[in-house]
């Protein structure tokens, strides 16, 4: 959630807005007699429209990655891919066009693909984000990464924790693609060393494995 | 990239208000906006997050058409269960737009605003007609992307993959004005560089799209959407044809909509009236598709190119009504 508020106390939910928390926290704190209450909070209470105002300086912002909350300051023009990379140590998604172009960011969020460069921090606040990391880990990789191994399905690697994520969400869907499914699932994530076809037959073979 | 403040508003009125104060612009998913900003072609101070407002990200069928949200994401539409059953060219219309992953994240609203994928526009060293400066760098320039029709002034796109398919649907487009709720039919909302080189749509200051309508009275006995691009994963149309045939069961009701040759989505009626049910009408119809074109130095494959994605929409059309 995002809060200028850096109080340790506030019990801070995911899934709720700064607008609705403090509102809420505003009514709590009210009635146990606390001082500090927002004065947009009290605007908004009294029903005269007060719109929220985030930035441009550092806000709190915190995410919920791979099932851990993490929490850091930055500013909200921060896309989700840097807020990940630069400011919560998350990277897995790789920067590479930074203009939703080739698929290496890409991240589950709430379990469908988005490319992370192209979408604000903020906007992924109460969801679920997942990335390459909270698919397998090197001592437990998913079928599909031993798919991937076993299939020869990367060279330079850069594009792989992309790939991934993306094959994931395909078979997740869908089970048993066929070859034009699998193309077109990932149509968004580009390969610069053309392992195309390996990362095809990875996926055919968890898919012929029973997904 | 350039820091800037985002105000979330709680209401239309207070939307409005506040993209007028300053440097601001109005956001939905971003994708279109954020790489504006990260190209220095778009510096807001502040963005208005059209997000935070109520009731503009559901889809609501009724007997008189399909309401679409502003805020509705592209794949949400292509995957609802009554747009499909009932207006299947919007869906394939928006299965051949971007990718996957910008098809989750991109909403209604934003496609039909984004900005044209002329390379001069997207580049902050060069100004042009339609960024407040004067021509067009592109008619004796790199233009191998660029409309065919209507070019004198500007010669970028509408980019939208939507836009077409709308038009031919006479899609309604509900907006929120200072004075309230107004609509226009597709073929308004789009507008060419000789109505004003600097807009696309017809918003006019501080206004945005609410939803999108789908009437009813609109759907095809039988319809196709063709499309050529330069590669198959994903990337922009070079030229598009949407045909819709029979619409609302009258006979005869025919929309064919071109895409990506010209500024705003274009009706050709003039194909349309050939596309009668003769064994010719194939001939017909695709042998005028350069009529009143105006190619550049790098773009007239673009009338052959209509030629052959007309012909192959009436075939594709008649079979799919067969059967």
């Amino acid at each position: 959630m995002v809060s200028k508020n850096k109080n340790p106390e506030n019990p801070e939910k995911d899934g709720v807005s700064r607008r609705s928390f403090l509102q809420g926290a505003g009514a709590a704190a009210a009635a146990a007699g606390v001082a500090r209450i927002p004065e947009t909070v009290i605007a908004g209470q009294n029903g005269v429209a007060t719109p929220e105002v985030l930035g441009p300086e550092a806000e709190s912002i915190q995410l919920k990655v791979n099932g851990a909350d993490k929490k850091a300051s930055a500013p909200p023009s921060t896309t989700l891919l840097d807020f990940l990379r630069n400011d919560v140590g998350v990277t897995g998604p790789k920067r590479v066009c930074d203009r939703g172009s080739c698929g290496a960011c890409t991240v589950l969020l709430d379990g469908q693909v988005v490319d992370s460069c192209s979408m604000l921090a903020i906007d992924a606040v109460g969801k679920e984000i997942t990335t390459v990391e909270g698919i397998g880990t090197p001592d437990n990789l998913s079928r599909l990464q031993k798919a991937f191994i076993e299939k020869d399905a990367l060279q330079c690697g850069f594009c792989t924790p992309g790939m991934v994520v993306s094959c994931t969400a395909l078979l997740e869907e869908n089970p048993k693609p066929s070859r034009n499914q699998i193309r077109e699932g990932l149509s968004g994530n580009l390969c610069r060393c053309g392992t195309y076809q390996n990362i095809i037959e990875a996926v055919e073979h968890v898919s012929r494995k029973g997904g | 990239m350039r820091p800037f403040k985002v105000i979330r508003p709680t209401n239309e009125k207070e939307a409005m208000e506040q993209v007028s104060k300053g440097n601001a612009s109005y956001l939905a998913a971003g994708t279109d906006l954020l790489n504006r900003i990260k190209e220095h072609v778009a510096s807001p101070d502040s963005v208005v997050d059209l997000k935070s407002l109520p009731g503009m990200n559901t889809i609501e069928v009724t007997d008189q058409g399909i309401w679409i949200g502003a805020l509705v994401r592209l794949s949400a539409v292509s995957s609802h269960t009554d747009v499909l059953s009932r207006f299947p060219a919007v869906c394939e219309t928006i299965i051949h737009a971007a990718t996957p992953q910008i098809r989750n994240m991109a909403t209604v609203g934003g496609n039909l605003c984004q900005k044209p994928r002329c390379w001069y526009l997207r580049h902050e060293g060069y100004s042009c007609v339609k960024n407040g400066g004067t021509g067009c760098w592109a008619r004796d320039g790199e233009n191998e992307f660029h409309g065919i029709f209507d070019n004198q002034i500007c010669s970028a796109t509408q980019p939208s993959n939507l836009a077409p398919v709308l038009v031919a649907h006479e899609a309604v487009i509900e907006i929120a004005s200072k004075d309230g709720v107004r609509e226009l039919t597709a073929d308004q909302f789009f507008i060419g560089p000789s109505s004003d080189p600097l807009r696309e749509v017809s918003l006019e200051e501080g206004e945005f799209v609410r939803r999108v309508m789908l009437p009813e009275s609109t759907r095809a006995g039988s319809w196709a959407y063709e499309e050529a691009r330069e590669k198959q994963s994903f990337d922009w149309a070079q030229a598009s044809v949407t045909l819709l045939l029979d619409r609302g069961g009258r006979k005869g009701d025919h929309r064919v909509v071109l895409g990506a040759v010209s500024p705003a989505p274009l009706r050709r009626s003039d194909i349309e009236k050939k596309i009668d049910g003769s064994d010719d009408e194939i001939a017909e119809a695709s042998g005028i598709a350069g009529a009143g074109a105006t190619p550049l130095s790098e773009n007239g494959y673009k009338i052959p190119m209509l030629k052959g994605l007309i012909g192959k929409a009436i075939r594709s059309a008649r079979s799919r009504k067969e059967g």
